[in-house]
């Protein structure tokens, strides 16, 4: 068999390229992926679009910041944080939560008075402002080595801890609140005089709401401020009074926790509209963030949140319980997504990102969009993990643009359906391609299978003397596919073949059979005629007929010779010789008959016990004496060397002359294949040889011929089986 | 009175040229070329010897047919075929068909006359009382009578062809001495013979004589020479 590829390997080769449907996938998968993102974009870009024509033309909406102008900016401002949740007033602040830890500490002002440094730092503040809905709230964490609370019949409402909120509104004169405390709990407030020392009414102010807690270090104040105590324009201060002798109760510090300039100690509170932030609810999407920014890039407003509450679904680890199926599924499904996290981007199922209290942002889109552009953007998420995509339109007041809406929503949903997309192709495609790949094999295999048979049983069909041995092959000989197709047509050509082979062998018989009655005639027909003619029979030319005559019988007792012996030999019994005496006196008698030819033997064991048919071995050594003869160089001798190798009798006969041309050493033991002639008077019809293979197949032997390595000649090898009494005794 | 001779041959001109040389020899001749007017002819007319050709017109075995048919009409007329057909299974059939002889074409027709002489001798011997012994030749356990062409083996009377006879007794005449193959090919009497047919001869001759003697080993191989008789030593 020539080396290849075998028809299996090829097939599941052909199979690999089933390959390229995950490979296709995921091509076709990235185009979607970019497709869906551009529709998100539109859709985001819509979204943004909607916002802002419902917030044109609301000039209300943006007055708090339309005062605020660059040129202002001698102002102090104070930010309000957006609060998570509504503060419950009770002087405990872990309702403040996170917001609690970016209180600022406030320290009693050095440039205020000249307290020394013991009554300095008796005293320090932590304080933040926040917001919700239609409330304020300042917080108020204070050290504080003594508390000292309002005393009973006491009018002056500065004798005791409280703290002072300042309200500047530009169309009001300024008013002026202390919170003060009889004890824990809820605080009274009044609105004071100029000096802060006396309320100018006894009534306490009931808009505003403040609780103090006791601590360790001191006091803890919660401050409520309805919304509608401020106007956009509203300036406000707040401060922290110390009082810690209860004799004098005189302040000793007066911690201011809102910045202090030149011109007055006034600073503007900023806050989140919450006009906007209501219209904006009603739009709010679970999957999307609205902003809406001032031309200060500050956030008036934000609603929605980009992380959605859709979780991926996660492959359940399967109990002992449920079945194998499942077990596998799970396997099989777990093993995927391990590879997939490799190759596809994975979303994440939360996202970090900044959060609504962020004071400015300064994306790119936003200012092109207070310049008036609609853009999309998009940019990672704070921790990188994801992208998010923004949209920006800008908010029309007439010809101005008061603000921006900025919408975002995270692209993990687009990940998450090319994600599961994928993942589901590529399981379908390697589920496919297993089977496929398995069938290919079996198939493979199968063909391959009776493909080999079939070619087993045609080689085994013709010996390797080329004789048909089986005309029909059981191989594959009832499949009704091409192979069965083959099977049958090199039957078919075998069944020919035979045909012809046995017109070939019965050939040289049938000729011989038909021309010998017209020789027959020829030759009885002579015959009659030297009777006839007595004058003839002296004639040469009749001796010449004759021989002429005779030379045709010798062909054909030449031609039938074979097949004679064939049958002859079928009735042949055989006896032990040795091979070695047989040898010996061949040659001796040949030589008795022919004294001019030269003989050599050369033994090398001895003796060679064979079962054969002596006379017909005689025939064969005959026709190879005869042959080695025919083409020995004049003069020299026949060598014969008879030894035994393993368990055959080997003789091989040798003569000197010229070398068999080249491919005859295996064609000379056929029919009819001659190498020519010295004498044009002897016949060589190429049947000797033949014969002599048939005698030794007979024998179960074999004969070869080949050219002499080392010199001119040619060697003739017989060989027989080895014959050994005691297998047969 | 001539003996006469029927041919059945299907060709015409070997028929005419065996009738020819035939009468030349002195016999008469009748000649048939098919099976049916052979048989019916000589039912009419019976022969002192019949020649056959095997293959008669369209009958492939017409001459086998034809010998069963004589050998029962008539269970001692010597019958030779005389055939192109050469092979061991056909000769095995003819003489077991009782046949006298079995040659090969092509023939030569002096051969033929002195076969057929040769048997006339033999016919007229059978009728004969043996009551002269002075034509037998005995060495050891083989007799051989020369006048019935009959040859003997320890006391039992071998079925001999005639060539097989001429064989044996060419042997036995010399014993010890090699007769060649060029020798016994002179011998068989017929026109073309190879060493091939001289084996056949042989052992055909030596399972006729194992039938009789299983033991039996007097005709020795010489190989690539030919064949002699070993006397009993």
């Amino acid at each position: 068999m020539r080396a290849g590829f075998s028809i299996r390997t090829k097939l599941l080769m052909v199979a690999l390229l089933l390959l390229l449907i995950p490979w296709m996938s995921y091509v076709y998968v990235r185009d979607m992926k970019t497709f869906l993102l551009s529709g998100q974009e539109n859709a985001l870009s819509l979204t943004s679009r909607a916002v802002a024509t419902i917030l044109h033309d609301r000039p209300e909406l943006f007055t708090e910041d339309r005062v605020i102008r660059p040129d202002d900016s001698d102002d102090s401002e104070v930010y309000a944080t957006p609060l998570s949740a509504y503060i419950n007033l009770n002087g405990d602040l872990s309702d403040w939560g996170e917001q609690a830890t970016q209180a600022v500490t406030y320290l009693p002002d050095n440039a205020d008075s000249n307290l020394d440094d013991s009554i300095k730092n008796s005293i320090s503040v932590d304080h933040i402002i926040g917001y919700r809905g239609n409330f304020i709230y300042a917080m108020f964490k204070v050290s504080d080595d003594s508390v000292v609370f309002r005393q009973r019949g006491f009018l002056r409402v500065d004798a005791a801890d409280h703290i002072r909120l300042t309200l500047n509104a530009p169309d009001r004169p300024e008013q002026r609140y202390t919170l003060i405390a009889r004890e824990t709990g809820r605080m009274s407030i009044y609105l004071m005089d100029e000096n802060w020392h006396y309320p100018i009414t006894g009534e306490p102010n009931y808009d505003l709401a403040a609780e103090l807690g006791l601590t360790d270090e001191g006091y803890n104040v919660e401050l409520r401020i309805p919304r509608f105590m401020l106007s956009s324009e509203t300036r406000v201060k707040l401060a922290v009074a110390d009082v810690d002798d209860p004799e004098s109760l005189k302040i000793e510090a007066l911690v201011a926790t809102t910045p202090r300039n030149d011109k007055d100690d006034l600073s503007r509170l900023l806050i989140k509209s919450p006009e906007i932030a209501k219209i904006l609810k009603a739009l709010d999407r679970s999957d999307a963030r609205i902003w809406v920014f001032n031309t200060q890039k500050r956030p008036t407003a934000v609603v929605g949140s980009i992380n959605s509450d859709d979780d991926y679904e996660q492959a359940v680890k399967p109990s002992p319980n449920d079945n194998v199926w499942s077990s596998l599924r799970y396997y099989y499904t777990y093993s995927l997504q391990t590879i997939f996290s490799y190759i596809i981007e994975q979303p994440t199922a939360d996202i970090e990102d900044l959060n609504d209290s962020v004071q400015q942002r300064n994306d790119e889109i936003i200012e092109r969009a207070l310049a008036g552009e609609i853009t999309t953007d998009h940019r990672p998420s704070l921790d990188k993990r994801s992208s998010i995509l923004m949209s920006a339109h800008p908010i029309y007041l007439g010809d101005e643009i008061p603000g921006v809406v900025v919408v975002e929503q995270s692209t993990k949903q687009v990940l998450g359906k090319q994600k599961e997309t994928l993942e589901n192709v590529i399981s379908v495609t390697l589920l496919v391609l297993v089977t496929v790949a398995t069938a290919l094999l079996l198939f493979a295999s199968r063909l391959t299978l009776r493909i080999r048979r079939l070619r087993n049983a045609t080689e085994t069909a013709i010996d390797r003397d080329g004789r048909i041995v089986n005309q029909k092959l059981l191989a594959e000989a009832k499949s009704g596919d091409e192979i069965g197709d083959l099977s049958r047509s090199v039957s078919n050509m075998l069944e020919r073949l035979s045909q012809y082979t046995n017109y070939l062998r019965g050939l040289p018989d049938t000729l011989a059979h038909e021309v010998s009655n017209p020789l027959n005639v020829v030759n009885s027909s002579l015959h009659n005629l030297s009777l006839e003619i007595p004058d003839s029979a002296d004639s040469k030319y009749m001796e010449r007929a004759k021989n002429g005559v005779n030379r045709i019988g010798s062909i054909l007792r030449n031609l039938t010779e074979a097949a004679n012996l064939e049958q002859a030999m079928q009735s042949e019994t055989r006896e032990a010789v040795d091979l070695i005496e047989l040898i010996e006196s061949y040659v001796d008698g040949y030589s008795f008959s022919n004294p001019e030819q030269a003989f050599e033997i050369e033994v090398y064991s001895r003796p060679l016990n064979v079962e054969i048919a002596p006379d017909y071995i005689a025939q064969a050594l005959d026709k190879l004496v005869d042959n080695a003869i025919d083409f020995a160089a004049p003069g020299t001798a026949i060598v014969f060397k008879a030894r035994r190798l393993n368990n055959f009798a080997q003789i091989d006969i040798i003569n000197q002359g010229s070398h068999l041309p080249e491919g005859m050493a295996e064609r000379i033991f056929e029919p009819l294949v001659s190498l020519g002639r010295k004498d044009a008077q002897k016949i060589s019809l190429g049947m000797g040889l033949y014969i002599v293979k048939l005698i030794a197949s007979f024998h179960g032997g074999d004969v070869l011929a080949r050219n002499l390595l080392s010199s001119d000649g040619v060697i003739f090898s017989l060989s027989l089986p080895i014959y050994s009494a005691q297998t047969n005794e | 009175m001539a003996r006469r001779v029927a041919i059945v041959e299907d060709d015409f001109d070997q028929r005419e040229n065996y009738r020819d040389a035939l009468q030349k020899s002195g016999y008469d001749v009748d000649t048939y070329k098919n099976r049916p007017d052979a048989l019916k002819g000589m039912k009419e007319d019976m022969p002192d010897l019949a020649i056959l050709d095997i293959m008669l017109e369209n009958e492939m075995d017409g001459g086998f047919d034809l010998c069963r048919d004589l050998r029962a009409l008539s269970p001692t007329l010597p019958i030779i075929f005389l055939t192109a057909r050469d092979t061991d299974i056909d000769r095995v059939s003819g003489l077991r068909l009782d046949a006298w002889d079995y040659l090969t074409k092509p023939l030569n027709m002096q051969f033929l006359s002195v076969r057929i002489n040769s048997l006339f001798r033999i016919v007229d011997s059978l009728g004969q009382p043996a009551s002269e012994e002075s034509h037998t030749m005995v060495i050891d356990d083989l007799e051989i009578n020369e006048d019935s062409m009959s040859i003997r083996w320890k006391g039992q009377e071998l079925s001999l062809t005639l060539t097989e006879f001429w064989l044996i007794e060419s042997m036995a005449r010399h014993p010890g001495h090699v007769k060649t193959y060029e020798n016994m090919m002179q011998i068989t009497r017929q026109s073309y013979v190879e060493r091939n047919t001289i084996n056949g001869y042989i052992r055909r001759i030596r399972n006729k004589f194992k039938e009789i003697d299983s033991s039996f080993k007097n005709i020795q191989t010489v190989f690539g020479v030919g064949y002699k008789w070993n006397t009993g030593d």
